[in-house]
């Protein structure tokens, strides 16, 4: 429990599949106070006994449906029956009694799908719980309204639960626009990532070769030193060391074979192939996930510039900020990508420079948006011939 | 193990407190509208339904001062962010205000619900200290309204029945939403969170490219080779547009800056600059990590990048050892590699004592990158995991 509350108030850190299974079970904790207060409550609603213990049976059996759900990780499907759960409380209440606190169940009932934050669920099921909420205050108006209330009470009733269904409609979908746009620059920034680090994955291979070293995961040291760990770990959590210690040779394995060899052969088993495409993105001898998380990991530790407010700014025009300072960057720039190594070529060997018409496409094409103005495009394109003469490779 | 957890780069923090005021301007602009509208509304109620114009004026008068204060403070807030989150604390506050008074006036059942779109407006900010002052004041509103004014809370249905469940599911009713808006306000900070962490590492791996291909190709820039190119690059384009050549000074400065030479030479010997001029003009250099050579460096490794749909929102994405679709025994190995590699190092990049490991792994975001059951049992057993790792490798072995 401590555990499940603390991953709660962490949330900041977890990954949306985790926050969705917190949110999920969180909904559902909620529902089941809701529905055992239910049970109580139905004394004074309009039904039959008969009727009631039928709706009750169906409530658990859309509990336990959630429960296996989650425990399957169809994580979408246990939300979508958590708000279809929290409808069928709605619709038992509202049309059980017309109780001011029925109608208050419009509102819970919009807050809990407003939690899951799904734009399409909140238009559909949000607009169905709206909807409802409104005729039910048509409908149940003698008994919500005093004979002697204020003039147009109903329509006020009815225009607090649609404003409200309204501002967060506006504010999930801000989110959503918020959240994409973001999530756009995140996966892009983390493409560019990985391409440095298949740069810098290269360029330390070649700093081990000239210093004679072998590789890191052929290094007995190291192969001793991660089976013993593993070992010891396994057996505090009482998994079996042996397990694992053939878990780390398929691992090896990989190295040794390469995952495509390992899958396309028909002698190994479909779950060692499955272990095998998991572990695959841990493997040392390429630039994978692993290599992402150690290179990431040890620049902790690399001096860095004391953090300014344009630390992450890659705009040539807050670079340089004057005309003739503009010109100076661009030939500087132009320069650099003519004449530097920008990635690996063909062979994997760290040579590849770009061509004049690759940095055209760069300065013209869709990503220059990211990096200079249409000014500074402008002056490129005019200048073309005289970038190429005196700013390119000569060789 | 630290309990409150702080980010592996220090960086992010900052990063992530400048993405908030960004997209706080636009959620000051919802905020503002809604209060327009919501303005619009009850004054055109008031009036129709006959209310005491004394009142109607009043109530309209106290929705325009928060409007005007909102305008002013987006006006100041371009000056200074912190108008802005004045702003959302003084806002949050006047709208219960507002909230409290239409209570008072309407003496109705039916303005109670009127709180529920005071939090709505107040959720808006997506802000833990706005929330907190926003349940507080739906609280205290709520207890008063209970304990002092029960006859606002007069229902033709009235019964026992009736006055528990109001207040049993009034409660329910701002539990949900609270955990409700924490949450959501855990996710928005998950998204500044990784926007900042990718920013970081991006900064962080340009400056590892640039010192690991020196030390591989044990060359650099040719700095000579392109300031004479630059300078006939000038020359001609001078005379292209008919004008002086206007950069040789500019780019004797900059060749002395890619030397290195003292501030304080340049100074003296350059009159026209100031200490200031000299500063902007370091971030033109290509040599060392300064700005343009990043720029450079990223344009080139944004070529060709092609981002599919379906990368969207994947976790494949989300590099960490603690994927839901691994099992414990690949979680586990994961880990021991890891921890591995980072005591036996690698080439060309320095190897970790098990002290900088450890504080970074128990004490960071770092922390849940792992999963639980292993991180729980490194953190007992570090010192067996140092031991073992100082057995096997020996001092002064790491690469």
């Amino acid at each position: 429990m401590n555990t499940f509350f603390r991953r709660v108030r962490d949330a900041e850190f977890l990954p949306m599949s985790e926050v969705r299974k917190i949110k999920t079970i969180l909904v559902m904790a909620f529902l089941s106070v809701i529905t055992a207060v239910t049970i109580p409550f139905s004394i004074f609603f309009n039904y039959s006994t008969g009727v009631k213990i039928i709706i009750m049976a169906l409530f658990v059996i859309a509990y336990a449906l959630m429960i296996v759900m989650i425990r399957l990780n169809r994580l979408m499907a246990a939300t979508q029956i958590s708000v279809l759960y929290s409808l069928g409380l709605t619709l038992f209440y509202t049309q059980g009694t017309s109780s001011f606190y029925a109608y208050l169940f419009f509102y819970i009932t919009l807050t809990v799908i407003i939690f899951y934050q799904e734009l399409y669920t909140y238009i559909s099921f949000g607009t169905i719980a709206t909807a409802l909420g409104v005729a039910y205050i048509i409908i149940n108006q003698a008994e919500l309204i005093q004979p002697d209330a204020l003039p147009g009470t109903m329509y006020i009733f009815i225009l607090t639960l649609v404003l409200f269904y309204f501002i967060f409609l506006v504010q999930i979908m801000y989110n959503e626009k918020l959240y994409t746009d973001m999530n756009f620059d995140w996966v892009k920034m983390n493409q560019v990532i990985d391409k440095y680090q298949d740069d810098i994955f290269l360029y330390v291979d070649e700093i081990r070769k000239q210093a004679g070293n072998e590789l890191v995961h052929e290094d007995i040291a190291f192969q001793r030193l991660v089976a013993e760990l593993a070992v010891f770990v396994a057996e505090q959590t009482k998994e079996s060391g042996k397990d694992i210690i053939n878990l780390f040779d398929l691992y090896l394995y990989i190295h040794e074979r390469g995952l495509a060899k390992i899958l396309a052969n028909e002698e190994i088993s479909v779950a060692m192939k499955k272990t095998a495409d998991h572990l695959h993105k841990y493997v040392l001898n390429q630039r994978s996930d692993m290599i992402s998380m150690l290179y990431n990991f040890m620049s902790r530790f690399r001096p860095t510039e004391p953090y300014r407010s344009d630390r992450y700014e890659y705009r040539l025009h807050q670079i340089a900020t004057r005309p003739d300072e503009v010109i100076i960057a661009l030939a500087l720039l132009y320069q650099y990508l003519a004449n530097e190594v920008s990635g690996a070529d063909e062979w994997d060997q760290m040579k590849r420079i770009l061509s004049p018409d690759d940095i055209e496409k760069l300065f013209t094409g869709n990503e220059a948006e990211d990096f200079l103005t249409p000014r500074e495009v402008a002056i490129f394109k005019e200048n073309r011939e005289l970038f190429v003469k005196h700013l390119c490779r000569k060789d | 193990m630290n309990k409150n957890k702080t980010y592996m780069f220090k960086e992010i923090e900052d990063y992530r407190e400048e993405l908030e005021t960004k997209h706080l301007r636009t959620k000051n602009h919802f905020v503002l509208g809604l209060l327009a509208g919501m303005m619009v509304i009850t004054i055109i109620y008031m009036f129709v339904t006959a209310f005491d114009l004394g009142d109607t004026i009043a109530l309209m008068i106290g929705f325009l001062i928060v409007i005007l204060i909102n305008i002013a403070q987006l006006a100041y807030g371009k000056e200074n962010y912190k108008f802005l989150q004045l702003n959302k604390y003084i806002t949050t506050v006047y709208v219960y205000v507002l909230s409290i008074v239409i209570i008072f006036l309407f003496e109705s059942p039916v303005a109670i619900t009127v709180l529920f779109l005071a939090y709505a407006i107040s959720a808006f900010y997506q802000d833990l200290k706005v929330m907190t002052i926003s349940n507080v004041l739906l609280l205290f509103s709520a207890l008063m309204i209970l304990l002092n004014f029960p006859e606002y809370l007069t229902f033709p249905s009235a019964n026992t029945e009736n006055s528990f469940g109001v207040a049993f599911f009034f409660v329910a009713f701002i539990t949900i939403l609270t955990v409700s808006t924490f949450i959501i306000i855990k996710q928005k900070r998950f998204f500044y969170n990784q926007i900042a962490l990718s920013k970081e590492t991006e900064f962080r791996n340009i400056d590892l490219l640039i010192d690991i291909q020196k030390q591989a190709t044990s060359t650099d820039i040719d700095l000579k080779k392109y300031y004479q190119n630059v300078r006939a690059f000038c020359e001609e384009f001078s005379g292209k547009i008919g004008a002086e050549n206007a950069f040789s000074e500019k780019l004797d400065v900059l060749f002395a800056l890619e030397k290195n030479t003292a501030r304080n030479k340049l100074l003296a010997k350059y009159p026209k600059y100031s200490a200031a001029d000299l500063y902007r003009l370091e971030d033109l250099l290509v040599g060392g990590k300064h700005r343009l050579r990043k720029l450079a460096i990223k344009m080139s490794h944004t070529y060709n990048i092609d981002i599919k749909r379906r990368e969207m929102f994947s976790e494949t994405h989300f590099k960490s050892f603690n994927h839901q679709y691994d099992n414990f025994e690949i979680k586990l190995l994961a880990f021991v590699v890891f921890y591995a590699a980072l005591k036996r190092g690698i080439d060309g990049i320095v190897s970790l004592d098990g002290q900088a490991i450890r504080n970074i792994l128990t004490s960071t975001d770092y922390f849940y990158y792992i999963d639980p059951r292993v991180m729980r049992i490194y953190d007992r057993n570090s010192e067996v995991f140092e031991t073992i790792a100082a057995d096997i490798l020996g001092k002064g072995e790491a690469a």
